[in-house]
């Protein structure tokens, strides 16, 4: 019986060239780093945020440096300045064939037990930061990594042998589970491409599970959607 | 050992109450860099930068010098200022409180008079000269293993920079510097998050440019390297890493990867030899004849005797033919795919395998 008649009455519209003032200049995109084609689909609709973590999951020598190298591909390509750290001898020729642009990747190929310094100054330094972690990362270290770069809004890119070595829970988790190579035959032949399955999780939901077979990478050298 | 430009301050030393010091001493860095990008700083008061690439520039060590007192006259007109130039940063130090210019010939010359308390050993300044040896010079005429063997390891790098052939004696540095002037920095303050709007490129350059210096006074400067000459998909023959701030030095047979083998190249490339077992099922060692051809079907491989890996499937060999104007060099690369999925590639030189890439 107080129901007012208000409420029925239309809302009134704002003026487009005020809309256009208050507007915030920085898009929604902005807060999102591309992603190469490939990989779009692990990474759903949100993409990749600026300061999450995506975790990468792989044992040695089945396509986690490959991995890990095609998320920072398109960023690189894009102007964005990227760390690499811990990764000792990174094959120059295999990075420009995923389409890393090498002047906007700086390396600390070998920082030893000064890692977590190195990593925390290359978050202050780049948009996103690399790291391989060759043995297990004590809790307050990641941590503080983790803080830091949500912080700075920098994405951290964590690249693991196994899921003990990051003690924390990531945005994004990718792990490779079944790689094989082709091309190689009893001496003829060469390797071809890798085709590797590739699942997708994460906390919060801010990823949809998802599973992609990728070729990783294909005979071009790049990373690709395999069929 | 570079020839380095010494500046020592001898007001700056000490630090006083107010941390005056120290400021002085940031604006002292700050400005001769604008003379060299490599300016080091040692201790409060004493820094140090390389003198060929402004020597070749300014025409001469006594330019650089100059231009080094004049930069530091037009901060602080009235500082007592040392400078000199001299092999190793033992040594240039030496040479600033003289004011001398020692070449890279003239440093044993240069050395040998000095008293040994200058090396800072208080038991090598108590006992040496009870032996009769006064000066690095006397010191220096020592055998390497005596000196080793009588006042341990710190002595006998003593006795190599006594004889010129290192430059750097522990203890000449003041670790913590680098971190103190870095705490007078403003442009080391948080920034604001990162500009997407107009002219934000520059400011993530400069960002980025200085967590890499930053890096480099921490760990070294070759620690911290960049890519250099190469965007996107341009040849690959071109693109090798660098220092950080550096420019690659022009050779072809260093390079990283000369794209020999057909796409895709392998992740990771070692930089240093590792031997590997290749051995066939009847665990005989598998070798390359001079036809370029396997002595047998390798079955295992393991990398330095031990992590022996069951060898799944070959591609290969390939031989390797290269610099044919030089002694030649016989090798040939081989593709092998090891349980469970790794992908390596091993190269054959001097009857041994060695592990060069890994397709990570």
């Amino acid at each position: 019986m107080f129901a007012s008649v208000r409420h029925l009455q239309p809302r009134p519209t704002l003026d487009p060239k005020l809309l256009a003032q208050v507007r915030p200049i920085a898009a929604a995109s902005s807060r999102v780093l591309p992603v190469v084609p490939a990989l779009q689909s692990l990474f759903g609709p949100r993409g990749l945020q600026r300061g999450s973590t995506v975790r990468i999951t792989a044992q040695r020598g089945s396509g986690g440096s490959t991995l890990a190298l095609t998320v920072l591909s398109a960023p690189s390509a894009a102007g964005h300045w990227c760390g690499v750290v811990g990764m000792a001898d990174p094959g120059v020729a295999a990075m420009v064939g995923l389409g890393v642009d090498l002047r906007r990747v700086v390396f600390v190929p070998a920082p030893g037990a000064a890692w977590p310094s190195a990593v925390g100054e290359l978050i202050d330094g780049a948009d996103i930061v690399l790291v391989r972690c060759e043995r297990p990362v004590t809790h307050p270290v990641a941590r503080n990594l983790v803080a830091k770069a949500r912080d700075r809004q920098v994405t951290l890119v964590i690249v693991t042998s196994t899921p003990e070595q990051w003690p924390l829970p990531s945005d994004v988790e990718l792990s490779i589970s079944d790689a094989r190579w082709s091309g190689a035959d009893g001496g003829y032949g060469h390797f071809v491409h890798r085709r590797a399955v590739v699942s997708a999780s994460g906390r919060r939901g801010a990823v949809r599970e998802h599973v992609a077979a990728l070729w990783l990478p294909s005979s071009d050298g790049d990373v690709a959607v395999a069929e | 050992m570079d020839r380095l430009v010494a500046l020592c301050c001898p007001d700056l030393l000490d630090e006083g109450v107010r941390g005056e010091e120290l400021r002085t001493f940031a604006t002292l860095c700050q400005a001769l860099g604008e003379l060299c990008p490599w300016v080091e700083p040692i201790r409060l008061g004493i820094a140090v930068f390389p003198v060929r690439g402004p020597s070749r520039l300014l025409g001469g060590d006594a330019a650089v010098l100059a231009a080094a007192a004049d930069a530091v006259s037009r901060i602080e007109p009235a500082l007592a200022l040392q400078i000199g130039v001299a092999p190793g940063l033992f040594a240039a130090q030496l040479a600033a409180r003289q004011g001398v210019i020692v070449e890279q010939e003239g440093l044993l010359e240069f050395l040998s008079p000095w008293p040994i308390s200058v090396l800072a050993r208080p038991e090598l300044a108590s006992v040496l000269p009870r032996l009769g040896l006064r000066t690095l010079g006397q010191f220096a005429q020592l055998h390497h293993r005596e000196v080793f063997g009588r006042f341990g390891a710190d002595a006998a790098i003593c006795l190599q920079v006594a004889q010129g052939k290192v430059g750097e004696l522990s203890g000449l540095r003041d670790p913590s510097i680098g971190r103190r002037l870095r705490s007078l920095n403003p442009t080391n303050a948080p920034l604001p998050s990162q500009a997407t709007f107009l002219g934000g490129v520059g400011l993530a350059d400069e960002r980025v440019t200085a967590a890499a210096r930053r890096l480099q006074a921490q760990l070294g400067a070759s620690s911290v390297m960049v890519g250099y000459g190469h965007g996107g998909r341009s040849p690959i023959d071109q693109a090798r890493l660098v220092p950080f701030g550096s420019r690659p030095v022009v050779s072809d047979n260093t390079a990283p990867w000369p794209g020999q083998l057909p796409s895709p190249s392998p992740m990771t490339v070692f930089s240093d030899a590792r031997a590997v077992e290749l051995r066939g099922q009847d665990q005989r060692p598998i070798t390359v004849d001079l036809a370029g051809l396997l002595s047998g079907a390798p079955a295992t491989c393991a990398l330095n005797g031990s992590m022996q890996r069951a060898v799944n499937n070959w591609a290969g060999p390939w031989p390797l033919v290269e610099q044919w104007w030089q002694a030649p060099r016989q090798r040939a690369r081989l593709q092998l795919l090891l349980e469970p999925a790794t992908a390596v590639l091993v190269v054959f030189e001097d009857g041994a395998w060695w592990l060069e890439a890994v397709y990570d």
